[in-house]
């Protein structure tokens, strides 16, 4: 094989987005197969997440949308015969997959060579114990520690050395199963979740390094063994909180350049010692107080660092590293970014970049917040800014979680001895409560002193704080001015100094238009052809003579992006960004993308015309806008983040482009909607809004129990929640957020049909609507955590026709120009409306993948104008195809710990798997091992534990296991009815019965599956709750739905011994009429 | 505390006002860049910026404060900072305070506040080019006009490398070897690397003769960095020119004194646009094929097309296709352009100075 020129590539993806593993892959993956595209390769692509742009049909020359197993990925080779596999651009996924399959002969087998880094170096990086010999080998410091494989000897390591020990798990991603043990029952809880979370039931016990500096290091290396630093960076928090969870500065601003120069030597020693081909992420600690470092942690792949990195310098690293696993050197690769470099050099920055995480709590309010060793957060913000306090500011911002400054939040009301609290132990909201602390007159040195947080950052923060207050005090052109300086946005100072933003802006102090700085890897010593932008204050502005210089190219649009990614506002989003830069760049107009996620395609500066890295917030799209000259902004591409800032954008004069202003207004607003649909004759379930809990409450009366509360201006179901009496109205009322006038309570009657969802673009005349999906669970669980299909199993056809009539009827009454994605229930044959939102939705990426119809750049060009009928798009609602696929939500509980995992109208998961096969049940069969649900091996267990409302329900199910020749256990209550009607079960006591109880079975592994159905008031302390966290914990597959395990019953019937037979996303869509859009 | 008004006036007729640091009054020189993220203290007492206004296109410096042990000179040794934010508050163990109150303290005038990218755009497109900051409102004022008579005087190298030479010798280390440093306005690093190497280093002045080198015993030769345009050091060119003809001599050379070595085979020099200055120049390795990641200060070039046979060039700047190094034939004589010693910068060519050192010990 050697000195053959690799011909055909499988570049393995990391599947569904899970805590821990985002994004950062489908930009990583995305840049991959256009870098081996561009050096002559077929490629291959193998990835089960549907949403991602990677497995769009033309990013390679086949994509499969199959389980990321390795039996599948066996016959992805057996079917393609690739020369060469990629894997280490698909995260912890992609690498444990490479080694599963050399593991099982299957490269050998079929001459597949590893590209890249050697699978013996990824084993020595991951391997605990032998990734510290060998840094023990090169004289690299570790920290004191020791390998275990069970909790005795970790217990006694203990005794040793003392506490608090870290507990690392080998091989898992996002520190899964890992934390920080203070104490011996601590150690002891930690190591039996780390042991079971490891795939090799091994894991790492260290001294901990707490209150030391983190530091990481991003390194590439070729074969010549030229090795390059793309970045470091430094974590505002230090050693002990996980760097996903860590607010983190690039480059590194407390080090002298000796400290950085002593690791970047180090840095190099390592990935050379590893024989890294390609990219690799370092983390050290620093101590203080000496020039003592540690080597914490090396990933030999790119990783969300690597994505942070790359954004961060402007240097591509995946598509760099892809281009070194062929073999390519670095020195001969043009660093894309000037054009006339090339790749081998370190990047220069001449700005600071602040990363915040965006942690899933305001979804989880019972989850525990600490934040450790184990990953919580579900996405990030990055923002660039000439200082550092310019850059924490955009990020606040950013984060869309209601904050655009330090100091004024919650945390103004908290206890001297609550600060504390968290300041000591940190959770999500410790720069909230620093800042407070600030605020209140506390010392950096003794806030240093609680966090461990260097105090240059105290200062740099203290220096903000004092300027909001400052604000409040005095609003006269000097405060103004000054924090204007700093970085503040108009909105904000406006707002904190108590004047009008026209005034503000009248006086020059504040300014529509922001000057821009490009991010060129070059520090300005190189001029830069990439497009990628910042936004400056009073400083010299070079986006507008490269806009006038493209004036020619006709008019801009400012596609707005979706920023962090969260629950409920997932890559899907991005997608749909991509997909609209795409469509504006070929219709001819330049596309701008405003977005501020590190991780995603959409801020990679080859995307889009223009790419402003700046938080999608009203200011900023308004600057952009501006700026660009651009006709108007995009917003229904970007989820409701954008949505939400339609009507200040319209006050400002801005246009709103496709569905306008009016149009969104009435899709969101319940009154106005309602009234629409009563005017058309369109039933929804009964509902009012309330605007208080006792009007709730009245309008329950009213309209009958169950009901399905929620607020209005809602992303992914937050605060929803299916209610079926007084009592728990009342119980509602106490923890939900408190209703704003601006965002008042919806009520509505809870119809338990079957619900289905539909995405449509529509340009005012025509409609089209390329599928339908049916959810496989019944109304109540969010459409985001339920399984859905395509095509629809259950709907007849005349229903379909009657769906695909109302859709468009909504779309003309509502004034759509572009997408629409519209929710009902058909309930006793009865269709009902759920939601219309006016903009592209989850399912879009993957009903343009299963139908091949381009519908997001259908909708961009609607919004210049064009029609459907031009485009040479079918209208009305497509035929079915001859194949079925089933998208399967996948959760991340394992990462977050007291969370409950009970389904509900609350939406939980941070991700998806399809699966596509011939027949219904081989789909949900792929779906389900694609989202990790693993069907239980022949004669396996399976613990059943219904809740009485829905026992009766049950008993078929429990027959329908048992004819399969699975054992079932049951809980006392569920076992009793199962004896009753005669089905064998295997009695397990209650909690309260005492050892061995359900726990204790779950934790044994004795059982490879658990159907849980929850009662509708659980409580934290129930034993449903302990089974699910159980489940978890030990990492079995939990169900809490019915519909759900019937659904995994028709997978397991439809099982075969045959062959796995795997298809190509072309070779199911490609036999379809391809839907082409004219020029 | 008002702020200190202040302006830097570009030759091309552009002015940047920020806020000052040190005396009222201007000072004069030419305006360059160093692209360095870190290493602000080493590049400040850096000889070769003799008389130059130093810009930081990194906009936060000053973070981790001063310490007086990464030191290359005695003093500060750039005639002014440029830079968009000196940190006050700087936090690191080995800090002893801040660098604008040494700045301060020193008497360098320097100016922050300021859009240093907008300059740094100017110098990359109009190349390098006379400036003058200054601190005070009256200075302000004044300033054009002393930038104009400044820009007909011609820079005088001679007495920018006696400024920062040593007078007399310095004797240092252990050794054997020994290892004779010409000072053109050395880097302590140079000699930090000797020592650490197992050198005897003996530091003389620049303009030490022949005769005087030659019967300093040592077992190599060293030319150091230094400021201005080598061509103008033509006394130094003739001391090189003998004692390299001798063959007896090891010889090496960093950056000013890999230029001056190329003169004195005979090859020339000729002034850049803007220079290298930072801690981030690749710089590719002819023989092998490989790169080094590299720190650099320098304006001048060795024209590599005007090396006499016999010379080969060693190394070449991946970014612009610049000259980096050479090596005679047979003589035992090669130099560098860039800075294998570092400080501040990348440590990836340190083994140069460390084979130079074991290849007098094995003669």
């Amino acid at each position: 094989m050697a000195g053959l020129p690799v011909r055909c590539v499988l570049v393995i993806g990391s599947g569904p987005i899970v805590i821990g593993q985002a994004a950062e892959f489908d930009y990583a993956g995305v840049q991959a197969c256009r870098a081996l595209r561009e050096e002559g390769c077929r490629v291959v692509l193998v990835n089960s997440n549907p949403a991602t742009i990677m497995t769009d049909a033309d990013m390679a020359d086949a994509v499969y949308l199959e389980p990321l197993s390795p039996a599948h990925v066996e016959a992805i080779i057996a079917r393609e015969r690739p020369d060469a596999m990629l894997a280490t651009l698909g995260g912890q996924t992609g690498l444990n997959l490479a080694i599963a399959l050399a593991e099982r002969g299957t490269l050998d087998r079929y001459g597949v060579e590893l590209l890249g880094t050697p699978l013996r170096s990824i084993r020595l990086a991951e391997d605990r114990q032998l990734f510290k010999a060998a840094m023990e080998s090169i004289g690299q410091p570790v920290p004191t520690s020791r390998v275990v494989t069970d909790v005795g000897t970790g217990l006694s390591f203990a005794d040793e050395v003392g506490y608090p020990l870290i507990v690392r798990p080998a091989y898992t991603l996002g520190g899964t199963g890992g934390g920080v043990a203070r104490d011996r029952d601590e150690l002891a809880e930690t190591l039996a979740s780390g042991i079971a979370a490891s795939i090799i039931h091994q894991v790492l016990l260290e001294t901990s390094l707490l209150g030391w500096k983190e530091l990481e290091y991003e390194v590439l290396r070729d074969s010549s063994d030229t090795c390059v630093i793309v970045c470091n960076m430094e974590n505002v928090d230090p050693v002990g909180i996980h760097t996903g969870d860590s607010i983190v500065v690039a480059p590194s601003q407390t080090l002298s350049d000796r400290d950085y120069q002593r690791l970047r030597t180090a840095a190099l020693h390592i990935i050379r010692h590893l024989r890294v081909e390609g990219g690799c992420n370092i983390q050290f600690a620093l101590d203080p107080r000496s020039d003592d470092y540690r080597i914490i942690e090396v990933n030999p792949r790119v990783s969300r660092s690597s994505a942070l990195a790359s954004k961060a310098t402007g240097y591509p690293i995946a598509k760099i590293a892809a281009k070194v696993a062929l073999g390519r050197q670095l020195k001969d690769i043009v660093n894309p970014v000037t054009g006339m470099t090339k790749a081998a050099f370190e990047p220069a920055l001449d700005y600071c970049v602040v990363k915040i995480p965006r942690w899933p709590f305001d979804k989880f309010p019972l989850g525990d917040a600490r934040l450790g060793s184990q990953m919580k957060s579900t996405g990030e913000v990055m923002a660039i800014g000439r200082t550092f306090g310019f850059a924490l500011l955009k990020a606040v911002r950013g984060c869309d979680i209601g904050r655009d400054c330090l100091t004024g939040g919650p945390q103004e009301g908290w206890s001297d001895d609550q600060l504390d609290d968290v300041l000591s132990n940190p959770t999500h909201e410790r720069l909230f409560a620093l800042a407070e602390c600030l605020r209140r007159g506390r010392s950096v040195r003794s806030i240093a002193e609680l966090t461990a947080i260097d105090p240059f950052w105290i200062c740099e923060m203290e220096e903000l704080v004092r300027t909001e207050e400052l604000l409040r005090r005095d609003s006269g052109d000097v405060p103004l001015a000054q924090a204007k300086a700093q970085g503040y946005a108009d909105t904000t100072v406006a707002r904190l100094a108590g004047v009008p933003l026209g005034a503000l802006r009248d006086s020059g102090i504040g300014n529509a238009i922001a000057p821009y700085k490009m991010v060129d890897t070059a520090a300005a010593e190189f001029p830069a052809r990439s497009p990628y932008y910042y936004a400056a204050v009073g400083e010299e502005d070079e986006l507008q003579p490269h806009s006038r210089a493209d004036a020619s190219a006709g008019q801009a649009v400012v596609v707005v992006g979706s920023g962090p990614i969260r629950i409920g506002q997932g890559i899907e989003f991005d997608y749909s960004c991509v997909h609209a830069a795409a469509a504006l760049h070929e219709a001819g107009m330049r596309a701008v993308v405003i977005n501020n996620n590190p991780e995603t395609v959409s801020t990679d500066f080859d995307v889009s015309d223009v790419l402003i890295f700046e938080p999608p917030c009203v200011d900023e799209v308004e600057s952009a806008v501006r700026a660009t000259r651009a006709a108007g902004a995009l917003l229904s591409f970007g989820g409701q983040t954008p949505i939400n800032l339609a009507r200040e954008l319209h006050a400002r004069g801005i246009r709103v482009l496709g569905t306008g202003q009016q149009a969104l207004d009435l899709a969101e607003d319940r009154e106005k909607f309602d009234s629409l649909l009563m005017r058309l004759g369109v039933a929804r379930p009964p509902g009012r809004t309330a605007l208080s809990f006792r009007k709730a409450r009245e309008i329950a009366r009213e309209i009958g129990f169950p009901v399905l509360v929620r607020p209005s201006y809602v992303l992914g179901g937050r605060g929803m929640e299916i209610v079926y009496n007084e009592a728990q109205l009342a119980a509602y009322a106490q923890s939900a957020p408190p209703i704003r006038p601006d965002a008042p309570l919806l009520v509505d009657r809870y119809l338990a049909g079957t619900e289905v969802e539909v995405d449509a673009v529509f340009d005012g005349e025509d409609i089209v609507i390329p599928g339908i999906f049916e959810h496989v669970e019944r109304a109540g669980i969010h459409s985001g955590d339920s399984m859905a299909v395509y095509p629809t199993q259950n709907i007849a056809p005349d229903m379909e026709r009657r769906i695909a009539a109302v859709t468009e009827t909504l779309c003309a009454e509502l004034g759509i120009r572009g997408l629409i994605n519209v929710q009902y229930i058909v309930f006793e044959n009865e269709l009902y409306v759920i939601e219309a939102n006016p903009r592209a939705s989850r399912t879009v990426p993957i009903i343009e993948k299963l139908t091949a119809a381009p519908l997001v750049a259908a909708a961009s060009r609607i919004a210049l104008g064009q029609t459907l009928s031009g485009m040479g798009l079918a209208r009305g609602l497509w035929s079915r195809p001859d194949f079925v696929a089933v998208k399967v939500p996948v959760f991340s509980f394992a990462k977050l710990r007291r969370v409950e995992t009970a389904l509900g109208p609350e939406m939980k998961s941070t991700g998806e798997a399809l699966g596509i096969d011939t027949t219904y049940a081989g789909a949900l069969l792929r779906g389900l091992i694609g989202a990790g649900i693993t069907p239980p091996p022949p004669g396996g267990g399976i613990l059943l534990s219904i809740a009485d409302d829905e026992k009766q329900a049950a008993l078929p199910i429990a027959r329908a296991f048992v004819d399969l020749k699975y054992s079932l256990y049951a809980t006392p209550g569920t076992w009793s009815l199962l004896d009753l009607h005669g089905i064998t079960s295997k009695r397990v006591a209650k909690i309260a019965e005492g050892s061995p109880h359900v726990v204790d079975l779950i934790r044994s592994t004795g059982v490879h599956l658990v159907v849980n159905h929850a009662s509708s008031s659980a409580t934290s302390q129930s034993d449903g709750y302990r089974i699910r966290r159980a489940a978890v914990e030990a990492g079995v597959a939990c169900l809490t739905s019915l519909d759900t395990v019937r659904a995994l019953l028709v997978a397991l019937q439809g099982q075969s011994n045959a062959e796995i037979a795997v298809r190509s996303l072309r070779d199911y869509v490609g036999g379809r009429n391809r839907a082409v859009l004219a020029q | 505390m008002t702020a200190l008004r202040a302006g830097i006036f570009l030759a091309d007729g552009s002015s940047f006002e920020g806020v000052g640091i040190g005396p009222l009054g201007i000072s004069l020189g030419e305006a360059v860049f160093f692209t360095g993220m870190t290493g602000y203290e080493e590049a400040l007492t850096d000889p070769s910026y003799e008389g130059q206004l130093l810009v930081f296109t990194y906009p936060l410096i000053g973070n981790y404060g001063v310490d007086a042990s990464v030191r290359q000179h005695r003093s500060i040794c750039a005639a002014g900072a440029v830079c968009k934010r000196f940190s006050r508050h700087p936090s690191h163990y080995r800090s002893s305070g801040s660098l604008p109150d040494w700045l301060g303290k020193s008497g360098v005038r320097s100016i922050e506040e300021v859009d240093t990218r907008a300059i740094v755009t100017r110098l990359r497109e109009a190349g390098t080019m006379h400036a003058a900051l200054a601190v005070g409102d009256e200075s302000i004022a004044q300033a054009p006009f002393a930038l104009r008579a400044s820009a007909q005087l011609a820079e005088d190298t001679p007495a920018l490398v006696r400024a920062v030479s040593r007078r007399s010798r310095l004797d240092l280390g252990a050794g054997p070897p020994r290892v004779a440093l010409l000072d053109c306005g050395a880097k302590a690093g140079i000699s930090d690397r000797l020592s650490a190497a197992g050198a005897e280093v003996v530091e003389v002045p620049f303009d030490t003769g022949p005769k005087e080198l030659l019967g300093l015993g040592a077992d190599g030769f060293v030319v150091s960095n230094g400021p201005g345009n080598p061509a103008d050091l033509g006394l130094v060119i003739e001391t090189l020119r003998e004692v390299i003809a001798l063959g007896t001599l090891p010889t090496f050379g960093v950056c000013l004194g890999h230029q001056l070595i190329a003169l004195a085979l005979g090859a020339k020099t000729y002034k850049l646009k803007y220079g290298h200055r930072g801690a981030n120049q690749p710089v590719r390795i002819c023989w092998s094929g490989g790169v080094m990641i590299t720190a650099h200060n320098h304006g001048y070039a060795v024209d590599a097309a005007s090396l006499p046979d016999g010379v080969e060039e060693t190394m070449v700047n991946l970014n612009d296709g610049t000259n980096e190094g050479l090596r005679h034939r047979t003589l035992p004589v090669s130099s560098v352009q860039f800075h294998p010693e570092a400080a501040p910068g990348p440590g990836d060519a340190g083994y140069l100075i460390d084979d130079f050192v074991r290849s007098l010990a094995s003669r």
